[in-house]
């Protein structure tokens, strides 16, 4: 008897790990197959890509935890970058009159407005009418998107991609934070290191990171023990709204250019980083270590399989099974409790 | 109450948004009054190509200096709404359909089109997404403006070979005598793709192994695809980013494997892999860094600008105005029953009786 007690105890933390489990497994077969994986540039490059989605998956995330989603994201990265891109230029192709950039703070505010301003409506809608937030964010996704194509068409710019934007703009965002020999981290880990910090304090030591889970894993208690239900939602689409202005800023950046495909299909990516990382769709749970760990398995797939000279249709694949396993794990807790 | 109020005052909202961008006609492009039917219906199969946005832009200009009243649609890569929104016009009295057609080389989807203008005894001219030679001839009133898509894949290879054979030594960084490359691939399925990657390369190749110089070997040994594809297929400056930051850990010159050529399916993909390279220390001459040759296609402003400071090589022009120019042409020779390709631009070559290539050109500064 104790013995079969010991061995279902194991599978359970095996499965109850079964993330890390994976990622360890992926990284120790791509670091057999081809030692440089685990070489310094290689993991500065895997620990940049997750850096440059993890704001947007941090803001997706709140969403989730609310037994929600959020397919808005994408288009509010994308319009973000466009706004961001040109108004941090050299080449002033949608506002022909400026002849200046504008200062860097300025923009931040600005993509910062626009962003809480779009998020605020899903929440706005979300905790006044009552409806499904993939309804919601799946119109002002639509919106937003009609609003990045007219952005695109203003002044003498044609629909074209934006570029040429100001090398104080660039340096802030992918300058050299320190350098470990010739391999340098970019600024923008920091700042993700930073919105890691903050979203982790506001998800846990706050009233309202509280509130929130409260309002995921029942609406009803949460509004009859006092909670403002209403405007705990709206407060998490607004801060959603902003990770994702944050996330359009640096990508402006990091990619040097922003037209109206850009953002597209982010947010399929952060949805499923938040979910690999154990945010439930169910609502109410969910780790800030989580979501990390979701965005960095995404990107070890991404560079390991790219290491191995894997088919791209493969990464497909093996990304919707991961996602698969993962919510079966995750279900598998639930299931379990009844 | 409160609800109702809401809705009203959303409405309200709507009609105002509306009532804006019915007064500023020329940013949206839609200078048709509501009440008549406009003489040319434009369908678009995505609003947010840059280039065809160029076109479209151009194409405005067109129509409105020769007086001719247009609308301009977004299927929004979605052949269904195309088809919905052609038959729509139809019902609308538009006189000349334009078709830039989401599904290319469907002849289901061509045949559907003009079965449809036929019935109202309706003209068409598909532009730039290409549509059989077959089904376009087996219909009166019907013409096609396109390129012919392999060009730009030819004269790209052409490029990429002609620079690397000029400057041999100084692109071999590592000095083993091969140049290794990377491809980076817009889409899977789209012929212009498929041609880019294919001619990109070959062409060079062929210019090389003719000057007894060995031909470009991919930087990946055991990729057997020989190039790297956008997961979205949205020929993205994003994803050409990624790559080129996950190749650069693995190839460079500490390695002795930097790569040493990029060759990209567009101008978009190829900014992606220049921005990169800045961030490694490559491609700003102005900084007397080595500059790895980047070579897109479509000629877009941002490419021309980084060509002319050095930090990318070059790019294949693809003329926008050239193919609103052809279209506009033709739909009025056929509004006023003249020949379909009368008084047409002698620079653009005719094909048989139903069709016209604008040429591409070569721009590397």
């Amino acid at each position: 008897m104790k013995k079969k007690f010991d061995k279902k105890q194991i599978l359970d933390l095996l499965l109850n790990n079964a993330m890390y489990i994976i990622i360890a497994l992926l990284v120790i077969y791509v670091a057999i197959k081809r030692p440089k994986f685990l070489g310094l540039a290689s993991i500065v490059n895997i620990i940049s890509l997750t850096a440059s989605k993890l704001p947007m998956a941090l803001g997706i995330a709140g969403c989730i935890v609310l037994a929600g989603t959020d397919i808005s994201a994408g288009k509010i990265v994308g319009l973000s970058a466009c706004i961001t891109a040109s108004l941090l230029t050299t080449v002033y192709k949608i506002f022909p009159s400026m002849t200046a950039p504008l200062p860097i703070p300025v923009v931040l505010l600005i993509i910062l407005c626009v962003g809480g301003f779009i998020g605020l409506v899903n929440g706005f809608c979300v905790a006044q009418f009552d409806l499904h937030p993939y309804i919601v964010t799946l119109s002002t996704q639509l919106i937003v998107y009609g609003l990045i194509l007219m952005y695109m068409m203003l002044g003498t710019n044609n629909g074209m991609a934006l570029s040429g934007m100001t090398d104080s703009y660039k340096k802030l965002v992918t300058g050299s934070l320190f350098k470990i020999g010739t391999v340098s981290i970019p600024m923008y880990v920091l700042y993700a290191a930073c919105f890691v910090a903050i979203m982790w304090v506001v998800w846990n030591k706050t009233t309202f990171g509280k509130n929130m889970f409260a309002v995921g894993s029942n609406k009803v208690a949460a509004e009859v023990s006092g909670v403002n239900v209403k405007k705990t939602i709206m407060m998490v689409f607004t801060l959603a709204g902003m990770m994702y202005a944050i996330t359009g800023f640096i990508d402006a950046a990091r990619v040097g250019s922003a037209n109206a495909t850009t953002g597209l299909n982010y947010e399929s990516d952060a949805i499923s980083a938040c979910v690999i990382g154990g945010v439930s769709f169910v609502g109410g749970t969910g780790k800030i270590s989580g979501v990390i760990i979701g965005v960095l398995l995404l990107q070890v797939i991404f560079a390991g399989l790219n290491f191995l000279s894997v088919n791209a249709n493969l990464i497909y694949i093996v990304k919707g099974l991961i996602i698969l396993i993962a919510c079966a794990i995750d279900m598998r807790k639930y299931l379990t409790k009844k | 109450m409160k609800k109702l109020l809401s809705v009203l005052l959303a409405v309200l909202m709507v009609f105002a948004l509306v009532g804006c961008s019915n007064n500023n006609s020329s940013e949206g492009g839609e200078a048709a009054p509501a009440s008549d039917a406009e003489d040319v219906a434009v369908f678009w199969y995505n609003h947010t190509d840059a280039y065809l946005s160029s076109v479209r832009s151009a194409m405005t200009d067109a129509f409105e200096s020769a007086g001719v009243s247009y609308y301009h649609y977004d299927a929004n890569t979605d052949q269904a709404t195309q088809t919905d929104q052609i038959r729509t016009a139809i019902a609308k009295g538009v006189k000349v359909l334009v078709v830039n057609q989401v599904e290319a080389s469907n002849d289901d989807v061509t045949k559907t089109i003009l079965d449809a203008a036929a019935e109202a005894n309706l003209p068409v001219v598909f532009f730039n997404r290409s549509v059989s030679e077959s089904v376009v001839t087996s219909y009166a009133n019907t013409a096609y403006v396109g390129t012919d898509y392999t060009q730009a894949g030819h004269m790209e290879g052409q490029m990429v070979g002609d620079y690397v054979l000029a400057n041999y030594d100084t692109v071999d960084l590592n000095g083993d005598g091969v140049i290794s490359y990377v491809m980076f691939k817009g889409q899977e399925g789209n012929l212009e793709a498929d041609a880019r990657t294919q001619y990109g390369v070959e062409d060079a190749d062929a210019i090389l192994t003719a000057a007894g110089k060995p031909a470009l070997a991919f930087y990946d040994e055991n990729n057997s695809d020989k190039y790297l594809l956008d997961l979205n297929g949205a020929w993205s400056a994003a994803a050409a980013n990624d790559y080129m930051e996950t190749i650069l850990s693995q190839y460079n010159e500490a390695n002795g494997n930097m790569i040493e050529l990029v060759i990209a399916n567009n101008d978009d993909m190829a900014q992606g892999a220049v921005a990169s390279l800045k961030n490694h220390g490559y491609n700003d001459p102005s900084q007397g860094q080595v500059v790895v040759p980047v070579f897109g296609v479509d000629a877009m402003d941002f490419a021309v600008a980084l060509i002319n400071e050095g930090s990318m090589t070059g790019t294949v022009k693809q003329d926008a105005v050239g193919m609103a120019d052809a279209v506009k042409t033709i739909a009025v020779n056929f509004m006023n029953g003249a020949g379909a390709f009368d008084g047409i631009n002698s620079a653009y070559e005719l094909e048989g009786t139903w069709r016209v290539n604008i040429p591409y050109s070569a721009y590397n500064g």
